[in-house]
């Protein structure tokens, strides 16, 4: 049902030489994929683990008992357990019900209600549509009509729902009364805090170095004086300290405390912001401006060290548009063509057809000899000739390519890239007349940006003895601040810190008030979202702890008053709404944002201004900051989804690495292991930090990604002490990249949890690719396009278990467009929401038992043997199969997992009894199994995060994706009560729903109309492992490249800093 | 030489085969019956923490379920009333019963009425309410009779396999739509026919599926 008829040969079973084959990479269509650095360079620990995989059909230990408990400690408790099983069976235990005293109106229980809101990240808004059960956000969802989310939700908007019932928030205000802190933060610069446990833990448990609970009062009796004493000096000595933002209330309030203490100072800081962005643009257009990119008009696209598709603002607009550019239905189909150069390697690099791996200092000189090419001549600092080698034809071809696309052209530079980098992307845009076509400007308003120059500033004011007072208004400045700043210790000279945070942190544990802060989730706020609309924070549940938002504790600051924020934003928005504004807020609550609110273009005519550029060190090795996938600037440390989730790239969980390029490794004599890393020692403006190396393909030679956000010393009970604090090393002059490190190779070695080596494909063709050009010529014949393993034709193969009814619809299948995918992984984290799966532990997901019941694989490939430098990568999620003829189904023994009329795949937990034969048995190795009770020890708090409708298992118990059962019993049963039958898009699976590149088709393939059928009758579509019939209802669409027809790879970029030729 | 063993130690085998025999059937008997919801379960009678009579309300004043069970139609759950709804009208009824001081107390403090549960399905199982309603299966089919009890009990065992009777045989439990809260209906004598038009009409297919419940 699901495959195609394609009339094509029956194909041969795979051949013992096949087989044998599994430890080296096996040679597609002239394509080697492999797995990770390790299996590439066949190193011995790689065989040897294989064997051993081979043997034992898991990965070595995954049936042994974790550390702490030995196997016969383990029996002890279960004969325990077994002998007092019994007892408590024997009573039936009194369960209540409890209503309510007054129903709200339209409250029905168990139902669940959606609200819409808006989740503020630095100076982006991101609409969302949240679910409330029973009063309870549990689900984050995109909001359709909101700009910049468009339905998608990344990983962190969507695990901030976890964020909510963080256990270690805090609860109260507190006060240390006598003024200062001590050198708490001192810990910080050390850096290495892999290992680091207990001590922050005790440190935390005192309150956050010995402050006494106090009381909101008596903290607005505080404000009420200070503010007082401010006035006679017109606020000298204050200084309020924000995160970057985008709300009007809370630039409003700014406002007003800029008229009451005119000589006070007010500073936002952002670890990982936009200001290089916002002060290009305005530099070159001289006004403040915001760019939006309109990637669905775009046919080139030239991206300058630019994360658009992962982590730049606007990643899901920009994801969703890229994706539509890529969208093929049939041969005849365009598609857009993507040039990349980048130092690291990002998913946007990924997603490239020509990858140009460039140290992020020399971006510039790339930058204006495209731009030269197109008739911009070398803006005062850039250096055309500073370019990798090679890199002369390449520009000419990518110059061409963008001229020729014209309107359709698009370049795109990084946050991370200095201002004038901003202002030449931009120059190039209006010269290839693609400003106000792929990308426009928006006037920029009520948007408080900063950067490390900023607070560097702000701290030498404090060093200087001229600020009494500082008030930090969220964020977490002391540990997110550049290393060389030493804010802790800064902090010190200061008479008064205010903290506003969501827990006890490092920031807060060095101020005298700490004060906590409510969640997004359960607060009135406001934002702008970048293209200027105005989007509405709207509290889906009253605070769970005692916090207030970051405007109401300005406002109380500012006003001497408390204010709830809910009128603090009404009053910004009634001028706004106008007349009839009752009926208009209303309104802008039900869709969160308001209608038409986008804020004017900016006109430009004649030439950009581009400021100079200062140049970089091309000294020893290159320093490169990177924004961590899982906790971004730190922010999610304490966020256990997040922390679990594997990096897109590396695939490493619970830790972040030095990031290395196979050439640099080899150089620094850095060896690659499974499981384990090699320390390396790295040296950067007298600093010091040892941290554990990771050599990753594709990054440039000589070029050292350090990603941010670990090695928290106070951020709770998931997050402290996990990784290495590798911001202790940066820079406030240089906050991104910079020449001038010293890398060597330490003493030891440090585990490291990567889900990658587990479930290995043995080498079979699980990815197809082609060129679209390919795709195009051998249209007649795609089995020698994308190998030959097509599905097999149902009418011909063999039925040895005899056919299921299918006759009733709807059934359900799926379809995953690989072309799609940009291996965002916020799926992952969607399903990890909606079906209450747990966390292991970096220790457990070593052992290969991490519970995703999605996963998505990860795959490098080259056209040389060679060690790769300039890998491609494909991103392939894998959820459960639902196969027609399920292996899984034919050796369960209890039959716990079963076929159902809709043919999905079921398990059903209270039959399974954890023999897992079934998991032995699936190809595709998509089952997992609860080994402990994860659950057992989840706090009250954190079970709010619960999905009622997904049944949280136990130990001893398999469990695997379900194809969102909940969602479709919910709509089977609302289109039973409706009296019709299921339509198509009645159901979103949730990895469906969230997807921002709309690669994920579901629904009734027995619906010849429906969106899933009409993707699995396109002739891109396969299965996995067509050749073991075992009919999956999941299929793919294989992926396309559309390579430049002239681009050579022989001379293919060298990528090293310091020169060093290939040929 | 005397025999070892005595005569009557003869029939030893004998009586033990008998004896496994009798163990073997009446042993799985006994847990066939007393292990069963049908023993355990049915009959459960907890005392609420208000002496509320279905009896009187449903049965003599004839107030109709989804007075009090507002969502049986919309919903998973059935609901129990919040204390508001008893004191829509008790406000003016039998304002000062000593049997309402409860609800009284619910309502100027607050704090909700913890109604003891006893209809309950395990928590792995996921029953909805309200496409039951639809199909046309009325409320005594798993209820009782409802409107005669003073104090209400389990009568039925909820047990899968008591489900998976009327899933696979619907016909003895549908009912015309102005009969789901008669709780003294009875299937009518072409009741078969009336059934078969009904399942045409409604759709009816009732899953027997594991993930139908089980999710």
């Amino acid at each position: 049902m699901s495959s195609l008829d394609l009339d094509r040969s029956a194909p041969h079973p795979p051949s013992r030489e096949d087989e044998d084959s599994a430890a080296t990479p096996r040679d597609t269509g002239g394509r080697l994929y492999w797995r990770s650095l390790d299996r590439l360079l066949d190193s011995p620990a790689v065989q040897e683990q294989l064997a051993r995989e081979a043997a034992s059909e898991f990965p070595a230990g995954a049936s042994d008992a974790p550390d702490q408990v030995s196997r016969r400690t383990m029996l002890g408790i279960m004969g325990a357990s077994f002998a007092m099983a019994g007892l408590p069976g024997c009573r039936r235990p009194v369960e209540t019900i409890v209503p309510f005293v007054e129903g709200p109106e339209t409250m029905v229980p168990g139902v669940p209600r959606r609200y819409a809101t808006t989740m503020p990240l630095g100076s982006n808004a991101y609409g969302l549509v949240v679910e409330s059960q029973d009063g309870r956000p549990t689900k984050i969802e995109g909001n359709e009509q909101h700009p910049s989310s468009q339905g998608a939700a990344s990983t962190w908007m969507q695990a901030s729902v976890l964020g909510l019932y963080d256990p270690d928030r805090s609860g109260t205000p507190r006060h240390r009364a006598s003024g200062g802190a001590e050198s708490e933060s001192a810990g910080e610069a050390e850096g290495g805090h892999g290992e680091a446990e207990g001590g922050h833990g005790e440190e935390r448990a005192a309150g956050g170095g010995g402050a006494e609970p106090s009381t909101w009062e008596d903290f607005l009796a505080f404000v009420q004086e200070l503010g007082t004493e401010l006035d006679a000096t017109e606020g000298a000595g204050l200084a309020l300290l924000t995160t970057a933002h985008s709300s009007p209330t809370q630039a409003r309030l700014e406002a007003e405390m800029a008229v009451r203490w005119p000589r006070s100072r007010r500073v936002a800081y952002e670890s990982l912001g936009d200001a290089n962005l916002f002060r290009g643009c305005e530099a070159a257009v001289g006004s403040p401006c915001r760019p939006v990119y309109h990637f669905e008009k775009a046919r080139v696209v030239l991206s300058l060290d630019a994360d658009f598709l992962n982590h730049d603002g606007e990643s899901l607009a920009n994801t969703r548009g890229f994706a539509r550019g890529r969208r093929v239905e049939g041969p005849s189909d365009e598609m857009n063509r993507l040039y990349v150069a980048e130092g690291s390697l990002s998913l946007t690099g990924a997603a490239a057809d020509h990858r140009l791996r460039v140290p992020s200092r020399q971006i510039a000189g790339l930058a204006a000899a495209v731009a030269s090419q197109l008739g911009v001549s070398t803006p005062a600092g850039f250096d055309a000739a500073d370019l990798p080698s090679g890199a002369g034809s390449k520009i000419a071809l990518i110059a061409e390519d963008l001229r020729s696309a014209g309107a359709g052209a698009l370049v795109v530079a990084g946050r991370q890239q200095p201002p004038a980098v901003h202002a030449l992307a931009l120059e190039m845009n209006r010269v290839l007349g693609s400003l106000g076509s792929t990308v426009t400007l928006h006037e920029m308003s009520d948007t408080a940006y900063g950067d490390a120059g900023d607070l560097a500033e702000l701290v030498g004011e404090i060093r200087g003895g001229e600020i009494s007072t500082l008030v930090i208004l969220g964020g977490n400045p002391v540990y997110s601040a550049p290393g060389d700043l030493e804010l802790g210790s800064a902090l010190g000279q200061v008479e008064n810190v205010v903290h506003l945070g969501l827990g006890i942190d490092e920031t807060s544990s060095a101020a005298g008030w700490q004060l906590p802060e409510a969640h997004f989730l359960e607060a009135w706020g406001d934002a702008r979202s970048a293209d200027g609309t105005l989007s509405v924070v709207q509290p889906l549940i009253a605070p769970l702890l005692d916090g207030r938002s970051a405007i109401e504790v300005l406002a109380m600051l500012v006003r001497g008053a408390e204010v709830s924020g809910h009128d603090l934003v009404e009053e910004t928005w009634a001028p706004v709404l106008g007349e009839g504004g009752d009926k208009a807020w209303r309104r802008v609550l039900h869709d969160g944002l308001m209608a038409d609110s986008k804020a004017p273009e900016v006109a430009v005519g004649g030439a950009l201004q581009i400021p100079a550029l200062e140049g970089v060190s091309a000294e020893g090795f290159e320093i490169c900051f990177l924004p961590s996938s899982a906790t971004y600037d730190g922010r999610f440390a304490n966020n256990a989804w997040l922390q679990e989730l594997p990096d897109s790239i590396t695939k490493l969980t619970w830790d972040n690495a030095v990031l290395v390029s196979p050439a640099t490794a080899v150089e620094l004599g850095l060896r690659s292991r499974s499981g384990q890393g090699d320390r390396v020692r790295l040296t950067y403006r007298e600093k010091t930090l040892e941290a554990v190396a990771f050599a990753l393909p594709g990054l440039a030679d000589r070029t050292i990604g350090l990603v941010l956000g670990y090695g928290r010393s106070a951020a709770g009970r998931v997050g402290t002490g996990v990784g290495f604090d590798v911001g202790a090393l940066r820079s406030s002059a240089a906050p991104y990249f910079d020449g001038g490190l010293q890398v060597e190779k330490a003493a030891g070695t440090y585990p490291l949890s990567q889900t990658q080596e587990h479930w290995e494909m043995e080498g079979r063709p699980i990815v197809r690719e082609a060129t679209l050009a390919e795709y195009r010529s051998g249209h007649d014949d795609l089995d020698r396009v994308f190998g030959t393993f097509r599905n097999l034709d149902p009418e011909k193969s063999h039925q040895p278990f005899g056919d299921f009814d299918y006759s009733e619809s709807p059934q359900w299948g799926m379809a995953i467009d690989l072309n799609a995918c940009t291996g965002c992984s916020a799926c992952i984290v969607a399903c990890q929401s909606e079906n209450n799966i747990p966390i292991v532990g970096k220790e457990q997901v070593a052992r290969g038992r991490e519970m995703h019941w999605l996963r998505v694989d990860r795959y490098f490939s080259s056209v040389d043997s060679e060690v790769p430098d300039d890998p491609e990568v494909v991103f392939q999620p894998v959820p459960c199969m639902h196969c027609e003829n399920a292996p899984c189904e034919q050796v369960c023994p209890v039959a716990a997992t079963v076929h159902d009329r809709h043919g999905i795949n079921a398990m059903v937990y209270n039959r399974c009894i954890g023999t897992r034969y079934c998991s032995n048995n699936c190809p595709y190795k998509v089952r997992r199994f609860n080994f402990f009770n994860y659950t057992k020890d989840t706090p009250e708090l954190v079970k709010m995060a619960m999905n009622p409708d997904v049944t949280v298992r136990s130990r001893g118990v398999m469990e695997k994706c379900t194809f969102c059962l909940q969602r479709t019993s919910e709509a089977r049963i609302a289109a039973k009560k409706e009296g019709r039958a299921v339509a198509d898009g009645d159901v979103k699976t949730a990895c469906q729903q969230t997807c921002p590149a709309d690669a994920i088709a579901f629904g009734d393939i027995r619906d010849e109309s429906s969106e899933v059928t009409r993707w699995k009758k396109q002739d891109r579509d396969y299965v996995l492992l067509a050749e073991l019939n075992n009919r999956p209802r999941t299929s793919y669409l294989a992926k396309l490249r559309n390579p430049h027809p002239r681009w050579s790879p022989e001379s293919a970029m060298d990528g090293g800093a310091g020169g060093g030729d290939h040929a | 030489m005397p025999q070892v063993f005595p005569k009557w130690t003869n029939k030893v085998p004998l009586y033990i085969v008998g004896g496994l025999m009798v163990f073997g059937l009446v042993v799985p008997a006994f847990i066939w019956y007393y292990f069963s919801p049908e023993y355990t379960d049915v009959g459960y009678m907890p005392e609420q923490p208000v002496p509320f009579s279905h009896k009187l309300h449903a049965g003599e004043l004839e107030l109709d379920c989804r007075y009090c069970h507002a969502q049986v139609e919309n919903a998973a759950v059935a609901s129990v009333p919040p204390t508001q709804v008893c004191m829509n009208c008790h406000q003016l009824v039998a304002r000062d019963s000593e049997k309402l001081a409860v609800i009284r107390d619910s309502l100027s403090t607050g704090q909700p009425v913890e109604w003891i549960r006893i209809h309950n399905v395990p928590d792995y199982a996921y029953f909805d309410h309200s496409v039951h309603v639809a199909a046309g299966v009325g409320c005594s089919s798993c209820h009782g009779d409802i409107r005669s009890m003073e104090v209400v009990s389990l009568q039925e065992p909820l047990s899968m396999a008591w489900c998976l009777e009327c899933h696979r045989e619907p016909e003895q439990h549908l009912r015309p739509m102005d009969q789901l809260t008669n709780t003294t209906w009875k299937p009518a004598k072409d009741q078969i026919e009336f059934a078969a038009q009904v399942i045409e009409e409604r759709r009816i297919q009732p899953p027997e599926d594991c993930s139908a419940c089980h999710r």
